[in-house]
């Protein structure tokens, strides 16, 4: 697995409190890693904080939040973003 | 046997003890420091005080929340709620209950608090200065609420009986268990927890309490600090903590042969409407919150052995407390003993009035009567028993637990040792 998704499993694993072994790319994040709403605005914000610099400033809007199901979704964005 | 409330009311008992304090987390640890006298006083250690003029604290600095509840659990709770949620557990267990075993829709809670979730508050704003609001947290508002103590053990516990959550101070949680009683005895719920939990001893608010010279600065003497009638004491210590009890009817805990610490007989309430911060000098208002308090135990003044005073070690309570004590019960004031737990567990504020009660359930049931350390010094204007320096064996009947509150918000509950 690249650093990066280790990164962002890690920042997940903090978020809902959870072991980083239980976290794949492919886990859902309501559905297998019991996330609700709040913890996706707060896993939301940790990631814009942690994937963002000055140079390039990340936002995930409500919306794109709001399609990201998987911890892939997320790293796909982050990607698209170029931020990894 | 002790006579029947009028009107058949069920009489209400203490039969589980959750305390998590500065002197000990559960009843053996606790009920150990009260008799032994071990102060929960120490330097502050959540945070750098180097630089106020109040360094001390009593601080619960082995509290572990995940034996209590999961992880993500206690991510989602301030550190009061975390604390309540604890002291509900030990209470339902030292009680002998298991929540398997109760009717949830048939338990009600009753956890009151001072501050709530301020350190919440003061933290999330301080995040938000750095990052922007627009990155305020999700969980900031259902975290910081101060209901939020007692809806997390209604969640954590699954009870779905009333909620109540009232602030009053450092009076709130002896009103906790006024209305506890009162929610079984009106029907509302078969059993309850009652208490209350503090957690907001943070940079801002030990300055803000040491500026309104409300605290000791005994700095250099931490455990010597709250030193309650005694002639130099010089303010309360901040503390932090929970204490919640288990409530049910004396019919119900005979029913399951449960142990019974202590008999809920009433309480008083009143409101001095004098000053934001200063008890009335006289004492008035606390002598009539203690005089409601005996009509509504319906004992006469001589049947009080034990008060667990509000007693915080300032100037102004301890002297008006005590005149307030004299008001009440005359020439047996000098009978009855006089004792301040916050002299071991510094002041808990909105949890104090729920560790006093748990005191005084336990020298209900223990017959002894806590000590007041530190009282090297009598003042002539506090010259009453305060069972100075150590605990002693004492026959304790009846027994007041008194809270009183910035505001000027009284509460006294009258307990009562209930013979097998």
């Amino acid at each position: 697995m690249s650093s990066a998704s280790d990164q962002l499993i890690a920042i997940v694993a903090e978020q809902l409190r959870l072991p980083a072994e239980r976290i794949t790319l492919e886990s859902s994040l309501i559905d297998d890693l019991g996330a609700d709403s709040l913890d996706v605005v707060d896993l939301s914000i940790a990631i814009e904080e942690e994937f963002s610099s000055d140079e390039h400033p990340i936002e995930i809007t409500e919306e794109i939040a709001a399609e990201m199901r998987t911890v892939e979704d997320i790293l796909t964005y982050l990607e698209d973003q170029g931020v990894v | 046997m002790a006579p029947e409330h009028s009107g058949a009311l069920p009489r209400v008992v203490i039969t589980g003890i959750g305390p998590v304090t500065p002197i000990g987390t559960g009843v053996a640890a606790f009920g150990a420091s009260l008799r032994e006298g071990r102060s929960g006083v120490a330097p502050i250690r959540s945070f750098d005080a180097s630089d106020l003029k109040v360094r001390i604290a009593a601080e619960v600095s082995d509290f572990a929340p995940e034996r209590y509840m999961s992880a993500k659990a206690a991510k989602r709770m301030a550190r009061f709620s975390q604390f309540a949620v604890a002291a509900s557990h030990l209470a339902l267990a030292d009680a002998g209950l298991d929540r398997a075993g109760l009717d949830p829709d048939r338990v009600g809670v009753v956890v009151n608090t001072g501050g709530g979730g301020v350190n919440t508050i003061l933290e999330e704003q301080e995040l938000a200065a750095r990052r922007g609001v627009g990155r305020a947290s999700a969980l900031f508002v259902p975290t910081m609420a101060p209901n939020m103590a007692a809806c997390q053990v209604s969640i954590e516990l699954g009870l779905r009986g009333p909620v109540i959550a009232s602030v009053a101070a450092c009076a709130s949680s002896v009103t906790a268990f006024i209305d506890g009683a009162h929610l079984i005895q009106r029907g509302e719920a078969e059993l309850v927890l009652a208490g209350g939990a503090e957690a907001s001893i943070s940079p801002l608010g030990v300055s803000a309490l040491a500026n309104m010279h409300a605290l000791s600065r005994r700095n250099d003497e931490p455990a010597r600090a709250s030193r309650p009638f005694d002639k130099d004491r010089d303010g309360f210590v901040i503390g932090e903590g929970a204490a919640v009890c288990v409530l049910e009817t004396l019919a119900a805990a005979r029913a399951r042969d449960a142990r019974i610490y202590a008999e809920v007989l009433g309480g008083g309430r009143c409101a001095d409407a004098y000053h934001i911060s200063a008890p009335d000098p006289e004492g008035e208002g606390a002598a009539r919150a203690m005089a409601r308090a005996l009509q509504a135990a319906q004992r006469p003044p001589t049947a009080v052995d034990y008060v667990c005073a509000h007693g915080t070690g300032t100037v102004l309570n301890d002297a008006a407390e005590t005149n307030a004590i004299k008001q009440v019960f005359g020439e047996h004031a000098y009978r009855l003993a006089v004792s301040s737990p916050k002299s071991l567990t510094g002041h808990l504020m909105g949890a104090a009035g729920a560790v006093s009660v748990t005191a005084t359930a336990l020298a209900l049931e223990r017959q002894f009567l806590p000590p007041t350390i530190n009282l090297d010094t009598p003042d002539p204007d506090c010259d009453l028993d305060y069972v100075a320096c150590r605990s002693r064996e004492a026959a304790v009947r009846v027994a007041f637990a008194n809270g009183f509150g910035f505001g000027g918000q009284n509460a006294v509950v009258a307990l009562a040792r209930v013979d097998g």
